[in-house]
């Protein structure tokens, strides 16, 4: 009895949406309940921001052309990470020993920063984010052209 | 590490992300590699409804197009598949699983039917939302262990993730996957097409099934 009338409220779809938003928010507030979460001081990828740095939000640390210390979970597969700054071409070296501010424009000019830690050691993740966003597009645009 | 799975066999290492294939994933992988092809080389079936109390009967024809574009999505949706099954790092599961759901929602929007159509911007809704749970729980086993690889969380190094993170992950799949809900499913069933749309049921299974050991493992 019960259960043919969830089934009948679960078959219309329109009901999907608030019962999946229901038991996230019933999951949250049981996440808030067993707060605090220990934090744990040795992380896999600590953020240092150098604010003086013109490389700023970037600067992963270390002269440019030598190796920076960066902690990995695996150091054996990535013998290259640590060296961010060889990324830089001559352009944007010469932009960010004139100007103070070249982490900001790290999208706007060719042969800008790229984050060590992301493309490097987290190379995988960088291009399955850019395929979710490509298969978004595309079926946005079928579904534009189509014209329903 | 701990191995419900098995041991793993062959590791393949993409910088932090190592993707190691056990006996358990290596099965998984199998099925979606085999479906994957299957949904390349399999044409979409015609269907043909008949008039309840008459004699008459009309032949859903499929144009190439939207045979093409279900097409592309199923093999996307197979290849994130794939993905999800042999990925050994929590983050990049979770990506795997959110491009499966998406890649869902293109093979159900393109079919021209309404009450399809309904149904596909609703659950892609709930895909979207899905997304919620999945990174946070990523983030939250991140900040209270200090790692993401699931090699690592499971050998006990970092300890095991909270209790939030698994119900999270577990919630997310579930949101992505759509396994529960499956009565709305049976309105995507009745749409033309069917190899396709069996993908999307196929990849819900499996992103399950492999949940299932990230949770006992992590």
């Amino acid at each position: 009895m019960i259960i043919g009338r969830i089934s009948r409220f679960l078959s219309d779809f329109d009901n999907l949406m608030p019962v999946f938003a229901g038991a996230c928010a019933l999951l949250f507030a049981i996440g808030i309940l067993l707060l605090p979460l220990p934090y744990s001081e040795s992380q896999l990828y600590p953020k240092r921001i150098d604010r003086t740095s013109s490389l700023d939000p970037y600067d992963r640390g270390g002269p440019p052309f030598t190796q920076a210390n960066i902690s990995m979970q695996y150091p054996e597969n990535s013998p290259t990470a640590g060296y961010v700054t060889t990324y830089l071409t001559p352009f944007s070296w010469w932009l960010s020993t004139t100007t103070p501010h070249l982490g900001t424009t790290i999208v706007a000019h060719p042969g800008g920063i790229l984050d060590e830690i992301l493309y490097n050691t987290r190379g995988l993740d960088t291009v399955v984010e850019p395929t979710i966003l490509f298969i978004a597009f595309a079926i946005g645009s079928y579904l534009f052209r189509k014209g329903i | 590490m701990n191995s419900i799975g098995g041991p793993p066999l062959f590791f393949l290492e993409f910088g932090d992300i190592m993707i190691y294939f056990s006996p358990y994933t290596v099965a998984l992988f199998l099925l979606a590699l085999v479906f994957t092809v299957l949904a390349i080389v399999s044409r979409p079936e015609n269907q043909v409804e008949i008039l309840f109390g008459t004699d008459a009967y009309y032949g859903k024809e499929i144009d190439v197009p939207e045979m093409r574009f279900r097409r592309f999505m199923s093999i996307a949706c197979g290849l994130a598949c794939m993905g999800a099954m042999v990925t050994g790092d929590l983050f990049d599961f979770t990506l795997f699983v959110s491009l499966v759901g998406i890649c869902n929602v293109g093979i159900v929007a393109a079919v021209k039917t309404k009450h399809v159509q309904n149904a596909a911007f609703q659950y892609g809704i709930v895909a979207l939302t899905a997304t919620v749970p999945l990174f946070g729980g990523a983030a939250i086993a991140a900040a209270t262990t200090g790692t993401l690889s699931m090699i690592a969380l499971g050998s006990g190094l970092a300890g095991p993730a909270p209790f939030i993170t698994r119900a999270a992950l577990v919630l997310g799949v579930m949101g992505e996957g759509m396994a529960p809900f499956y009565a709305a499913k049976a309105e995507m069933f009745r749409a033309p097409g069917a190899p396709y749309v069996i993908m999307c049921s196929f990849s819900s299974l499996l992103i399950f099934l492999r949940v299932v050991e990230v949770v006992l493992t992590i």
